[in-house]
């Protein structure tokens, strides 16, 4: 509708309603991610950071490879770090499985029932 | 995370209530020497200048801060429907300085324009049609009818074309999804829909010579850049961008000229269903030339991440493939398939395939893991599955040619669902730019002299 010389128009980002995305299952084929039948929809809920270390002498630290081009050798190289200058500290190189896209519940449940204290994901990008 | 998307995951973790503690090594590291990512770790992070391995213990091991502990998900404000009234020329600059269009001009979506659009489906201007994100890491947009009804309005288009617009909302696949590797798309329609809006699917398709062929095409990445809130640098990383997102190779396929079964049925549907496909990919190589043989030789060296080929060939190719003894596409494409084999040395040499698929292969998927045991001079198909060939008929043979591109298909959306059941609605006089010249009575479009006409002599 004109009046005065002025247009109404729709705005093409009114009304927005948010439902987030998240990751894909284990099963998952990787470029399912880009499809949104299989972006799993519902409401995200805020999730708070599990209680830090003291310190991580003695401890078990996981160094997972997300899969990335180039994460491999960098997870190689961290581990290589903490055996020179924390030799104390136990770490655990593993690959995620399937793509960097990809959930991976096994993985977690082996770092749970194997006494992980702590892990690092890693490169991504 | 690389230090490139910092500012990214930060954000992404902050808006999902999801805290997390990083840290940034510079970018890049594939394809870095072990001495450069031993720096790397050795060195400082360039975001903070601090020690990154300190960065990482601290991360482990500093209390967590109140934020950490009562984490909150960040929204997006709803925003009214209609935008305040406001001069052409002041709306104009509010979409472009925005960036709500595609820097193109657009067609504002004033109330009487969006109602004339409505008129092209039945839908119910409040019908949720869907909800559309370029990254998986943002606030999903529900847009409806009436919503899909404006970026048709932006993107010039009539009501006739609406229900194919209609139907690539409904498929809710962005035009654009984010990746550094920068994704095209590509699009076409089949079925009777084709010429009921005047799409052109015979010479110049691909290029810009025809009104439903533009207008669609760019309609979904104005829709990708709204519903999908697509800002560049902030949620939308494509290093360089692909040219075809301003129109997504939008055509329509030349049934009438092929020798082969329409897409659309192939995938299942009916020949008199209308129908839109749609593919993903990056690389387009715009022209081969050759046999079914030829075809193959391009496909065994052509790099990419992906393991699917789309062929668009000219009608005069499918010709070509039938004369050679190939009854279907599927039969051409599993004898491509079949023999477009390359030594599995050769293979692994490929960057794409160093930089992917060898991750692939190291967590046993297959076929990657079972390619990484062979010997150098083992030969292997690429593309190992003909359902990862596809073969598109489009074109007004003036050459026997062929573009290779390693798009994938990803879905077909019947647009029927959203036609008027009383028919497409036209204008009075449809919108039509110059339909390609054919000439099929002597006279090549050249008009023919009359008595009155003064005759043209050469000069002296």
């Amino acid at each position: 509708m004109e009046q005065n010389g002025k247009l109404t128009v729709l705005d093409p980002h009114g009304q927005p309603t948010g439902i987030f995305g998240r990751r894909l299952e284990a099963q998952s084929n990787p470029r399912a991610i880009l499809d949104p039948f299989e972006q799993p929809s519902g409401e995200l809920k805020p999730m708070s950071m599990a209680p830090r270390l003291a310190a991580l002498n003695g401890k078990t630290v996981y160094l997972v490879e997300t899969g990335f081009a180039g994460s491999f050798e960098f997870m190689q190289e961290l581990q290589e770090w903490f055996a020179r200058n924390m030799p104390t500290v136990k770490t655990v190189l593993r690959h995620k499985r399937g793509t960097m896209f990809t959930d991976d519940p096994e993985l977690w449940a082996e770092m749970k029932s194997s006494g992980a204290d702590a892990a690092i994901l890693g490169v991504g990008g | 995370m690389t230090a490139r998307f910092a500012d990214f995951v930060e954000r992404n973790a902050r808006a999902r209530g999801t805290p997390l503690r990083f840290g940034f090594p510079p970018y890049p590291v594939m394809g870095m020497s072990r001495d450069v990512l031993r720096r790397y770790i050795e060195g400082a992070d360039p975001i903070t200048s601090k020690p990154l391995m300190q960065e990482v213990i601290d991360a482990l091991t500093a209390p967590l801060t109140e934020r950490e502990k009562h984490p909150t998900i960040v929204r997006k404000p709803r925003r009214p429907r209609w935008l305040a009234p406001d001069t052409e020329e002041n709306l104009y600059r509010k979409f472009v300085e925005s960036g709500w269009t595609d820097g193109l001009p657009i067609v504002l979506p004033t109330e009487k324009r969006v109602a004339e659009m409505l008129t092209g489906t039945d839908h119910a201007p409040d019908e949720i049609v869907g909800q559309m994100i370029i990254t998986t890491h943002q606030e999903k947009m529900e847009y409806t009818v009436e919503k899909v009804a404006a970026i048709a309005v932006m993107a010039g288009a009539r009501p006739e074309h609406f229900p194919v617009i209609l139907a690539l909302a409904a498929s809710q696949e962005p035009s654009m999804p984010s990746s550094t590797t920068s994704w095209g798309r590509m699009m076409v329609v089949n079925g009777p829909i084709r010429n009921e809006i005047g799409m052109n699917c015979g010479t110049a398709a691909l290029s810009p010579f025809n009104l439903a062929n533009s207008v669609i095409g760019r309609a979904w990445t104005l829709m990708s850049i709204n519903f999908g809130d697509a800002r560049a640098g902030e949620n939308f990383m494509a290093t360089f961008g692909h040219n075809s997102n301003y129109n997504n190779m939008c055509f329509g396929e030349n049934e009438e000229l092929s020798d082969f079964e329409p897409f659309h049925v192939q995938k299942g549907f009916r020949p008199d269903e209308s129908v839109v496909s749609l593919f993903r990919g990056w690389n387009v190589l715009n022209f081969g030339l050759g046999p079914a043989k030829e075809m193959a030789h391009v496909i065994a060296t052509f790099g990419s991440m992906g393991t699917s080929i789309t062929f668009v060939v000219d009608p005069l190719v499918a010709k070509n493939l039938r004369a050679e003894g190939f009854k279907t596409k599927q039969d051409a494409c599993k004898w491509i398939v079949e023999n477009s084999k390359v030594p599995a040395g050769h293979y692994w040499e490929g960057q794409m395939q160093s930089g992917f698929a060898a991750g692939l292969a190291k967590q046993g998927i297959e076929p990657f893991a079972s390619w990484a045991k062979l010997p150098k001079d083992a030969p292997i198909a690429p593309r190992h599955s003909p359902e990862d060939i596809n073969i598109l008929v489009v074109g007004g043979e003036t050459n026997p040619m062929w573009i290779t591109t390693d798009f994938t298909y990803t879905r077909s959306v019947s647009i029927d669902k959203w036609r008027p059941k009383c028919g497409i609605r036209r204008d009075a006089q449809p919108l039509r730019m110059p339909a390609p010249v054919t000439c099929k009575d002597g006279t090549c479009g050249i008009p023919v002299a009359t008595p009155s006409t003064e005759p043209v002599t050469a000069a002296n």
